[in-house]
């Protein structure tokens, strides 16, 4: 089943001398479960592709459906309700909410979802042992370590029960120990409970462990591998 | 709502120095704003209760004829039971009898044209506190025939205690008054001129010195509320013969009324200074906690936070800062203008001799009106609810991807 479609999708920057292409017709679509990785130099536009299927960027011409909404015909207030309840995120430089602990800031998504006290404690606490972070819950970012930092915001990430997970470049900041890790905790997501996971990439060991490499250049998809 | 309070709440202590200044700024000016218009008002109220105190009353009702030609043939008989009646009117403290006019006095070498109040002491006492500024001899009591002087015009006709004066005036209707009466006591006036020139004398020995018996030129009325002046007035008016009128004392002293409201609109402009002032100081906090977290707005709203909600939760931080600074200001002020009401600074050289002058006495009083300090904390609460306007505007035009970059 198709999560994610993207149909003749362009993201065009307009700077003030220059306009970049930074997405040049992009089709393509995810299917239920995949564990997919998009690779590709740096300035290839794969942040750019991950922030318009999340809804964070609007796109320039084409589309993007997911589970069969259209949201490039969504308005900002319903789009932002669809992105809470439909996709969850890992960026770059974890974004933890500084001043909430880690089990706030797995609860804070839902807290905005107006689920009740009980529910939130019992799936905060579901994930936060899941990423092996069950003793710190009650540490502010601060506190944590970047690996583990990074676990909080992938607990944080599925806390919504999201379609799938967007990931731009999950690892980039951390260690060989912390990414390994980290990708052991997403893989078993991924196969256990069936979440959908597409990451941005530089790193070979995510692109090992995926079992859809997409290769981008210059806005365009260049291969698109199955393992 | 308690999410967003407890986000708010922790958000402004994140960077505990920076509210903390942004705190001490708004309570200095809630400080600076409520002890300037304090003693703003604090002098007012001295000049105020000087000229009400030891001359025109809060009200006086007086015949119709009397405010335009001040003599004793525009005087009245004063009915006791309109007297009760005006006594039972709600927030009059003090009602009592006046008769004012002119006289020449004399000793053996000097003479002075003086004026002459016929007073009942013990009411006007409670009034003015004229027993305290006695300086020699004491002060009168009802049915005494002597008479109690200013101490400058003591000094200029050179007369002591149990000396006597010699009075020559003319009475009622023209009939001439003339009379020795000795001196029981020697007064020091706080109003520099009607301490050179003011004669107390007791109502009925004044009434048979100007042979006007039981009239008065007016009947003065204190309150226990100035604020209520007018509705005591509206009260009066209601059972005032048609002969008689009530005034007040800005309709007896305009010129004072007029020094007060010039000065007071010259003291809000410095105010309205002072609150641009606090204004721009809240507005960089306000600019700084908003720059330093677009990444952080970023993010939430990624993740699913309305605008609308990320906007209230910047309004909630702003106002926790103008809320506690305003409180804790509003506290600080009212125990620092506490102190000085009880203990005012003494004014000292020229400016305790100018204030003297104009009959007030040598302190900078504070007023302790409520409203002086809850205007300043409701006026720099809504300065800080104005401010949350850029936050909000700034929330609005948030874009995720450029936020998230900063």
């Amino acid at each position: 089943m198709k999560i994610i479609e993207i149909k003749n999708l362009h993201k065009v920057y307009n700077g003030s001398s220059v306009s970049v292409h930074a997405v040049n017709g992009i089709n393509m679509s995810v299917e239920e479960g995949e564990f997919t990785a998009i690779v590709g130099p740096s300035g290839s536009g794969k942040t750019t592709l991950l922030n318009v299927i999340g809804g964070l960027d609007d796109a320039t011409e084409g589309s993007v459906e997911i589970d069969g909404v259209k949201i490039n015909d969504l308005s900002s207030r319903k789009l932002t309700d669809f992105r809470m309840k439909n996709i969850g995120f890992v960026f770059q430089a974890y974004n933890l909410i500084p001043v909430l602990t880690a089990k706030e800031n797995v609860e804070f998504i839902m807290h905005l979802q107006g689920r009740k006290k009980a529910d939130r404690d019992a799936r905060t606490s579901e994930l936060l042992k899941a990423v092996g972070l069950g003793e710190m819950m009650d540490r502010r970012p601060s506190k944590l370590s970047g690996g583990q930092q990074q676990r909080v915001a992938v607990a944080r990430a599925l806390a919504s029960k999201p379609k799938f997970v967007l990931a731009d470049e999950p690892t980039a900041n951390l260690d060989s120990h912390s990414t390994e890790n980290l990708l052991d905790i997403m893989e078993q997501l991924n196969k256990e409970e069936k979440i959908t996971f597409l990451f941005s990439t530089h790193d070979q060991r995510v692109v090992n462990k995926a079992r859809r490499v997409i290769t981008i250049e210059d806005g365009k998809i260049i291969s698109d591998e199955r393992k | 709502m308690r999410t967003n309070l407890k986000l708010a709440w922790r958000n402004l202590w994140r960077n505990k120095r920076r509210t903390i200044i942004a705190i001490s700024s708004i309570v200095f000016s809630v400080l600076l704003a409520s002890y300037m218009r304090s003693m703003q008002e604090g002098s007012y109220d001295s000049m105020i209760n000087n000229s009400v105190k030891f001359y025109t009353g809060y009200l006086q009702i007086q015949d119709t004829a009397y405010w335009d030609e001040r003599t004793l043939d525009n005087s009245f008989e004063v009915d006791s039971e309109l007297q009760n009646r005006i006594k039972e009117i709600k927030n009059v403290s003090l009602v009592s009898n006046r008769l004012e006019s002119f006289s020449l006095a004399a000793d053996h070498m000097k003479s002075k044209p003086v004026m002459v109040m016929g007073i009942e002491p013990e009411a006007e006492d409670q009034i003015t506190n004229l027993s305290k500024k006695i300086q020699s001899g004491d002060f009168l009591k009802s049915g005494d025939k002597e008479v109690v002087i200013s101490g400058g015009l003591a000094k200029y006709l050179e007369l002591g205690v149990g000396d006597t004066l010699v009075m020559i005036s003319q009475g009622y209707h023209g009939i001439s008054a003339s009379g020795l009466f000795p001196i029981k006591g020697i007064i020091k006036h706080p109003n520099a001129e009607f301490n050179k020139r003011l004669i107390y004398m007791e109502i009925e020995t004044a009434r048979e010195f100007y042979s006007a018996y039981g009239l008065s030129t007016s009947l003065v009325v204190m309150t226990d509320d100035h604020y209520r002046v007018n509705h005591i007035k509206q009260e009066i008016e209601r059972i005032l013969p048609e002969k008689n009128t009530v005034m007040t004392w800005t309709e007896m002293t305009p010129e004072l009324l007029q020094i007060i409201q010039s000065d007071r609109g010259g003291g809000i402009i410095m105010l309205g200074i002072l609150y641009l002032v606090i204004a721009f100081g809240m507005f960089s906090v306000v600019i700084m906690m908003v720059k330093e977290r677009q990444r952080e707005f970023g993010v939430t709203h990624a993740i699913g936070m309305q605008k609308r909600k990320l906007a209230s939760l910047v309004f909630i931080e702003t106002l926790f800062i103008g809320f506690i600074g305003c409180a804790v200001g509003l506290i600080i002020s009212y125990f620092f203008c506490l102190y000085f009401f009880y203990n005012p600074i003494p004014l000292t050289g020229d400016m305790a001799k100018a204030t003297e002058i104009y009959g007030m006495e040598p302190y900078m009083f504070v007023s302790m009106k409520a409203s002086l300090f809850y205007n300043q904390m409701i006026v720099v609460f809504i300065i800080s609810i104005f401010i949350t306007i850029f936050p909000i505007s700034n929330v609005s035009r948030l874009k995720i991807t450029k936020a998230m970059r900063a």
